[in-house]
């Protein structure tokens, strides 16, 4: 796992936290998915937490046509240039 | 001296305000141009933009209170994201600005007996749009997205335009919600607050209230704690809570400020949101262009609004509602999704209450809201279709259509909690009074969504600024320059008083 999804999950509630962790062990086995795939709502928070690590890759962004470096440089030499906050 | 005193920080003031979003932000500039000694008092920290990384799970985890995943407990669960830091929740929103619409205010009046109306309000909302720049997005900035949603409601001829937002030399950056790159987006921290400290205000950030102090009916001081564990006091005639729709009440209570309405904690609007995703042939590039630039408003008087939204492929990725291969299938196409949301102006109600320190959020959909979804998520299909789309992803279980839809099928997320210390004129139906002060106790006032009364139907934050740019005049004894003058009358119950003047107390403010 990633330490930007890890820093997301931490930052959850106590109850919400704990679920995610469980959740995320799960989908990481096989028997697990299985299980999860019964609870259609629990299956979606496990495949949506892991998506947005997953899509958070800088070189899978890319790939798709996004770059959040280029972003974030575009974003400081105009606040650089126009001497905003 | 014990350890404990020499610990303790102690400020005097004329005002302390509790929270540093919408409401708390715009009250202490306000306060503090006008010539009022104020302590600004914020929860959160100083964010500093050279950590923000348009990356969302890791700004998602900086900039929002439990990393952005409070939610309620109720049929369906809701994510309720919340900003935390100077700025509140200004700092993480997507800068739409509406004025408050004047049915509202209408009802506002006639149902809460608040002095309200669009005349009287004007001069509040051209100074905070003034103070935000706010203007409309022009086709340019707001990207392929939001043509998509426009060929759609050009072809089907439902009423439509670009948002108005507040915004200063934006390009686009397409990550609004995970922090502005540019800084770009007028947000209260970049604007309001640095105009409180100009005028003199002193602002902590860490500084955690705990508890606002009373006597005799009467506010004087607040408590709480720094970083590093060091007592705060703030002696203060006059208190304005902001802490927001969800923590304000908890204030409240933690302060046993007496609820003789039974109201605090309770008539939790949300205005729930879903969004759906289309894939269309063209580019669309969704996070390049303004994510939130254009709505339809074809369906508001049912209580449906549609407003565009977007994002980075993480983004994308996790609000995407499909699983395995079909997910990846989508994403892979991700510069060809295009996604617009929805929102229902709600008419369930949901209440808070408090376990250990934390709020517990409970709210349930009303069989109304319910088919309110289901008909705006038919709408969000034709909207797609109309405008081309091969493929549209309906927030749905595999299975299941709009019409069959019960409220756990939905996928829903909330940006707008509103009323939980709503304002109405009569004690025993509101918090605060129509001068969002606080029923029964002198110089304890809220200004922050919890004091709007009923659902708006449209995004906050403008109705919660020029409400506290009210209240700011108001404590100052002043009117908004451009407000029509006000006779002086007893700002309680509305009554004059036998000579003309303000009962509460005056502040000395050398103009
Ligand atoms: C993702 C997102 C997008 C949004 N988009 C829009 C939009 O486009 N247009 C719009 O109009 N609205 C939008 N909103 C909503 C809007 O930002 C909020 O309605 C508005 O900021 C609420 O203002 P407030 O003053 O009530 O609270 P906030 O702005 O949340 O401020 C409350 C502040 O109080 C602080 N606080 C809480 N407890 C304490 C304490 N005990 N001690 C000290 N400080 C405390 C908090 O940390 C916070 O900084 C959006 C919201 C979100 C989450």
């Amino acid at each position: 796992m990633s330490a930007e999804l890890e820093r997301f999950i931490a930052a959850a509630p106590l109850p919400q936290r704990l679920g995610l962790r469980v959740l995320l062990a799960l989908a990481s086995r096989p028997r697990g998915m299985a299980l999860l795939a019964r609870f259609p709502l629990a299956q979606q928070a496990a495949f949506s937490t892991l998506a947005l690590g997953r899509y958070d890759d800088p070189a899978v962004g890319r790939a798709l046509g996004w770059n959040a470096e280029q972003v974030v440089a575009a974003g400081r030499e105009l606040r650089r240039s126009e001497g905003r906050p | 001296m014990s350890a404990a005193e020499s610990s303790r920080v102690v400020h005097e003031a004329d005002v302390c305000v509790v929270g540093a979003g919408a409401g708390g932000a715009v009250v202490a500039a306000e306060l503090a141009e006008g010539g009022a000694r104020v302590v600004l008092l914020e929860q959160g920290p100083r964010h500093d933009i050279d950590k923000f990384s348009a990356r969302p799970p890791e700004m998602l985890g900086r900039l929002y209170r439990d990393g952005g995943q409070t939610a309620t407990l109720g049929s369906p669960p809701i994510l309720l994201p919340l900003g935390r830091g100077l700025g509140g929740t200004t700092l993480v929103n997507s800068g739409t600005c509406f004025r408050t619409p004047p049915a509202v205010l209408e009802r506002w009046a006639g149902e809460f007996g608040l002095d309200v109306d669009e005349a009287t309000l004007a001069p509040c909302f051209e100074r905070v749009e003034k103070a935000l720049s706010v203007a409309e997005v022009t086709p340019e900035l707001a990207g392929a997205n939001a043509l998509v949603a426009r060929r759609g409601a050009e072809r089907l001829g439902w009423s439509h335009g670009y948002l108005r937002r507040n915004a200063r030399g934006c390009v686009g950056s397409g990550v609004c919600v995970f922090g502005c790159p540019t800084s770009a987006k007028q947000h209260t921290g970049i604007t309001y607050v640095p105009r409180a400290q100009a005028a003199g205000a002193q602002v902590l950030t860490g500084a955690d209230v705990r508890k606002v102090r009373v006597d005799r009916g009467r506010a004087h001081a607040v408590e709480g704690r720094l970083p590093g564990g060091r007592r705060l006091e703030v002696r203060a005639p006059r208190v304005v809570i902001a802490c927001g729709t969800i923590h304000t009440p908890l204030l409240l209570q933690r302060s046993r400020i007496r609820d003789a309405s039974g109201q605090r904690g309770r008539n939790l609007s949300l205005h729930p949101a879903t969004a759906a995703f289309a894939l269309m042939d063209e580019v669309v590039d969704m996070a390049r262009g303004v994510p939130q630039s254009f709505y339809v408003d074809e369906f508001a008087s049912e209580g449906m609004m549609f407003e565009g939204v977007a994002g980075p492929p993480a983004y994308a990725a996790m609000a995407l509602p499909l699983t395995g291969a079909a997910h990846a299938r989508a994403m892979s196409r991700y510069r060809h999704l295009a996604q617009f949301g929805l929102m229902v102006s709600d008419s369930s109600r949901g209440h808070l209450h408090v376990l250990g320190s934390r709020p517990v959020i409970r709210y349930s959909l009303s069989r109304e809201d319910l088919a309110k979804f289901r008909a705006g998520l038919e709408r969000l299909r034709q909207l797609f279709q109309a405008a081309g789309a091969r493929e549209v992803y309906l927030p749905l279980p595999a299975g299941v259509t709009p019409a069959s839809a019960c409220a756990d099928d939905l996928k829903l997320m909330a940006f707008h909690p509103l009323g939980t210390a709503r304002a109405d004129a009569r004690a025993s139906h509101g918090v605060t009074d129509g001068d969002l002060a606080v029923h029964g106790v002198e110089g304890l006032y809220i200004a922050d969504g919890s004091v709007v009364p009923s659902a708006l139907g449209v995004n906050p934050q403008l109705t919660i600024m020029a409400l506290a740019t009210r209240l700011a005049f108001h404590l100052l004894d002043r009117e908004p320059p451009g407000g029509a003058s006000r006779p002086a009358r007893d700002r309680r119950d509305g009554s004059a008083q036998a000579d003309g003047k303000p009962r509460t107390q005056e502040l000395t403010c050398p103009s």
